[in-house]
């Protein structure tokens, strides 16, 4: 870690008679944490630091006639602390029957009950008995505060740890104090449903019960949990996570306290919340296999049989060009691995992870730490911002921006952000707008224009800067798969090696019927690539295509066998996330009857082949190695990942762009009705210039037509920031046609409905 | 020889003894017949109370399962609708299972309850001929709609019963013959079997 401090640094004290040293600044409460003492809080929490709100952090000073609140006393050279005492202990008292005064009796019912700070430390430090006699006052309860969470107004004891998260962590300022005194209430500033894509956080900031979760409410009390520790894999963050269980299913997850690396304490509202998918009635329990146009249940052993069998008389008749995989980013480095491996021990060439519209994971050997972004003194966003691509990245991004980065958007499409920004055109002027005594410079991509990517770099280095890349694309362990050697050039480890198709190759050569078998693992590239229609043509054209999935998505639907996979909470592994950490996941529970892990189907699918399959020490050791592996001559933007030359996307009308949303998809999200609300209502946003000439205003509703189809009844919004010619959708739901009108492509508005009030923009 | 009398006396000992008690009162009774008297605070079959309203007193807090020791007791919590609630307030438990089987009778779990809601009755004719039958769910444990007792704490789910610790002294609030009766549904159960087996 960091270097030892010089001594003139620390700061010599003592806390209840232990002497110790810390560094000057340190606050009593976390210097306290050293001796193994406690000093309770409220309103102070380390990610958010005090707020000298609640005062039940009281602790005795030598020398200072009043009882100090140790969440906000700097350590002092020769200071001597007590925290505990008569006179601290009258002190706390004294507050907690305060904040009992207007507490309901709720802990029976409250969801905090067991895990609560105020039930704690009322036991702990409280009188037992109050001497206020008079009735307490009522407020509402079962608040409805927005899409996720419910808020009791009697619980609360205004310590605003939820409204300083707002404005401090997230920026978005949501949530206020409102009136004075025992009126005080928690609200919204507008009115409006509390909604952004890290609310869940406030229910475990809430030191009481007065904020909680709507997914979880009354299902569970917290003893009654079963914890497993593992890390998110719904994005490319992979945010550490607990998953409590009960009686076998999922109730909730929780963020991993003191996990500063990777999730900085936090999850956003998609990880957190899209967990109602694995008990869904419309999981695949059962092979399937297509005959005469319907799918009828086969079992296992048929499955891996005829699957061999096509990868067979595939390669005996036209060698293992005719062979493909695709491993997207649901799979483990250890799944990864094995694909890749049993494929190229066939001669199989045509290997890939990418089945969207990213084509990078890994930035090369600029790539920084996630806590280097924080450190930043200037950012540059390229493609699309990670808001919504990786949540809690952009939590390191506003963080930095509050601590004086500038952030700068290059040719940004998304909505504005909730903190300065700055938009420039392109590259060049992005290197303009850099102060120039930032010497730290960081720079994220979302993965998808290679040339883009490598002119920025290009542009942005300077002598004597420090230049970070991030690529935060729209795969979970897209950079795992990379490293695992699920790439048609690379094997594990980024080793060269013979190149076959990247997907877009395996496209194309399916159209032209030289592809006779493709295994999906953990894709749906119908509704995730830039061009649906195209991919489904290829799709349909290949003879036998097998898709491995939780749900019958888009592209399962064209497949001649589906087979049932696992999901993220039903097995362990581990993932390499955007920076580079190697992350291990566990499984929380075990996947339902009849479904198999990823691993154990390529393990099946081997046997079926007759291929000689590694040990599980050496798939071990060969995963550590591979994702170790520093990727050495991987540029950023490197050329080799570059997708084909795009076919020619220009004429008449607006450039379409779909952006990605937390919560638009299909998979996991769409099949989880808890969460449905936060689905994003689907918008196009238009620049000013073109909503102007086409008479488009805020709130209408209207249909955007293109070659490929039409998507019906948007809501229309201006966007000041968009570049006209663009129109920017976003809510890509399955089903959509926006899938079918490639991205890029052109389309034309019609069928305005005016809506009777103008909403503003 | 001598000893050989000496064991004839005893032998007249023991038979004494046992005369003594053909004439004695005889302690067994014909149960079921005739039913004993139980002491005022035994512990049998639970059952779950209603307000006097119909409204269950258990607000699914799962502090009974929490105290018991013999983890007798599964309480799954649910959201009340506010248009139709099962119980006072925002909570209502939605399932609530007690496994008679391995519950004590220690009674812990009407000492946790802070409505008065779990209470063990004097009832213990609970035999059964399988064991899934001594599984006791809502169906079974609670009691009949016009059974209740007490007024509702108000709307309010902080609201503590009035008669708290008060309610629960009162051994059973139904007739014992009253509605759902182990024995009688080991009765069914023997039917169910013979008409089975013939
Ligand atoms: S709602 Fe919770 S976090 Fe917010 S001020 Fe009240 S007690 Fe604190
Ligand atoms: S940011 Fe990504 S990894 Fe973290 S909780 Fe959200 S979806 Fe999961
Ligand atoms: S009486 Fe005792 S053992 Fe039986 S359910 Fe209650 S607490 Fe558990
Ligand atoms: S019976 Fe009592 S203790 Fe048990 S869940 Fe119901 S209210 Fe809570
Ligand atoms: S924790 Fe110190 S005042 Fe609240």
């Amino acid at each position: 870690m960091s270097s030892a401090p010089a001594t003139s640094d620390l700061v010599s004290l003592t806390i209840d008679g232990v002497p110790l040293q810390v560094r000057k600044g340190t606050l009593l409460v976390e210097a306290t944490k050293m001796v193994k003492q406690e000093i309770p809080v409220y309103c102070y929490h380390t990610k958010l630091g005090p707020a000298g709100l609640c005062r039940v952090c009281l602790v005795e000073v030598e020398g200072t006639p009043k009882l100090q609140i140790g969440c906000n006393t700097p350590v002092a050279e020769g200071m001597v602390v007590r925290t505990r005492g008569e006179n601290v202990e009258k002190g706390r008292a004294m507050v907690l029957e305060l904040l009992l005064v207007n507490h309901p009796l709720d802990c029976p019912i409250c969801d905090k009950g067991g895990e609560c700070d105020l039930q704690d430390y009322a036991i702990a430090y409280g009188r037992g008995s109050s001497d206020l006699a008079d009735p307490k006052t009522s407020k509402p309860k079962a608040v409805d505060l927005g899409p996720t969470i419910v808020l009791d107004e009697e619980r609360c004891v205004v310590c605003q740890r939820c409204v300083r998260f707002d404005d401090l962590i997230v920026g978005e300022r949501q949530l206020v104090l409102k009136d004075r005194g025992h009126r005080n209430m928690i609200a919204t500033a507008t009115g409006d449903p509390y909604r952004h894509n890290f609310t869940g956080n406030v229910t475990e900031l809430c030191p009481v019960g007065a904020l909680t979760s709507k997914t979880y409410r009354f299902k569970s009390r917290p003893w009654d949990l079963r914890r497993t520790e593992t890390s998110c894999t719904q994005c490319s963050v992979g945010c550490r996570m607990n998953i409590d269980l009960r009686h076998g299913n999922v109730l909730r997850t929780m963020s991993v306290e003191g996990d500063d690396a990777v999730s900085d304490w936090w999850l956003c509202d998609r990880g957190r919340y899209n967990i109602g998918y694995i008990d869904s009635p419309e999981r695949i329990k059962q092979p399937l296999l297509r005959r005469d146009g319907t799918f009828v249940q086969i079992g296992w052993d048929d499955a891996f049989a005829l699957w061999a069998k096509a990868i067979r008389s595939a390669i005996d008749a036209g060698g293992p060009e005719r062979v493909a995989a695709i491993g997207g980013g649901r799979l483990t480095n250890e799944e990864a691995y094995l694909l890749a491996r049993t494929m190229r021990s066939l001669g199989v060439k045509n290997l890939d992870w990418r089945a969207g519209r990213q084509r990078q994971a890994t930035p090369g050997s600029s790539g920084g730490t996630l806590l280097d972004l924080e450190r930043a003194g200037a950012i540059v966003t390229i493609g699309e911002s990670p808001a919504e691509l990786a949540p809690v990245m952009d939590l390191r991004v506003r963080k930095a921006v509050r601590h004086g980065a500038r952030l700068i958007r290059v040719a940004a499409q998304e909505a504005p952000p909730s903190m300065p920004f700055q938009d420039v055109a392109d590259v060049a002027a992005a290197a303009a707008a850099i102060p120039a005594n930032v010497t730290r410079v960081a720079l994220i991509w979302d993965g998808v224009d290679n040339a883009l990517a490598h002119a920025a770099f290009a542009a942005l280095s300077r002598e004597g800067r420090t230049l970070l890349t991030y690529i935060a694309g729209e795969q979970g362990n897209a950079r795992g798969a990379e490293a695992m050697g699920m790439l048609p050039f690379a094997g594990p480890g980024y080793h060269v090696a013979d190149a076959g198709h990247d997907f877009d190759g395996i496209c194309d050569a399916a159209l032209s019927g030289k592809i006779e078998t493709l295994a999906i693992f953990g894709a749906n590239p119908v509704l995730n690539s830039a061009d649906g229609a195209h991919v489904r043509a290829a799709l349909q054209a290949i003879p036998f295509l097998v898709v491995t999935e939780l749900f019958m998505t888009e592209t399962a639907k064209l497949a001649s066998l589906v087979l049932p996979a696992a999901g993220a909470f039903e097995k362990s592994g581990s993932m390499v996330n955007l920076a580079g950490d190697v992350l291990p996941t566990s499984a929380a529970l075990a996947p339902p009857d009849g479904v198999l892990g990823d691993f154990e189907i390529v393990v099946g699918l081997a046997r079926a082949l007759e291929i000689e399959l590694p040990d599980s020490d050496e798939i071990e050791r060969a995963t550590i190695a591979a994702a170790a592996a520093l990727p050495v001559g991987i540029a950023f933007g490197d050329e080799r990942f570059a997708g084909a030359a795009k076919k020619d996307l220009s004429g008449e009308g607006l450039r379409l762009h779909v952006l990605h949303h937390a919560f638009a998809g299909g998979g996991t999200l769409a099949h989880d009705e808890r969460i449905a609300a936060l689905q994003p209502e689907p918008t196009a946003a238009f620049a000013a210039a073109d909503a102007d000439r086409l008479g488009i205003r805020a709130g209408d509703r209207i249909d955007l037509v293109g070659a490929g189809g039409t998507i019906g009844d948007l809501l229309a919004e201006r966007r000041d920031t968009l570049a006209p010619g663009n129109v920017a959708f976003v809510g890509l739901r399955s089903g959509s046609a926006a899938n079918e009108i490639a991205v890029g492509s052109r389309v034309r508005v019609e069928n305005i409905r005016h809506s009777d009030v103008p909403v503003e923009a | 020889m001598r000893k050989q009398l000496f064991n004839v006396g005893a032998i007249l000992q023991g038979l004494g003894i046992t005369f003594k008690y053909m004439f004695a009162k005889r302690p067994t009774i014909e149960y079921p017949s005739i039913k004993k008297q139980h002491a005022p605070r035994f512990h049998g079959l639970h059952e779950l109370r209603r307000y006097a309203d119909g409204k269950e007193r258990c607000i699914g807090c799962e502090l009974c399962s929490s105290a018991c020791p013999a983890n007798a007791i599964t309480v799954i919590g649910a959201e009340n609708s506010p248009d139709a609630r099962v119980s006072p307030g925002e909570r209502r438990a939605a399932s609530y299972e007690i496994d008679e089987l391995r519950c004590i009778f220690c009674g812990l779990c009407e000492e946790a309850c802070p409505t008065d809601a779990i209470v063990l009755t004097p009832r213990f004719e609970m035999a059964d001929y399988r064991r899934g039958a001594f599984v006791y769910s809502k169906d079974r444990l609670l009691v009949p709609t016009d059974a209740g007792v007490g007024t509702p704490p108000d709307e309010r789910p902080n609201g503590i019963p009035a008669d708290l610790g008060r309610v629960a002294e009162v051994k059973s609030t139904t007739n014992v013959d009253r509605g759902y009766s182990a024995t009688h549904r080991g009765e069914v159960l023997k039917t169910e079997r013979k008409g089975l087996a013939g």
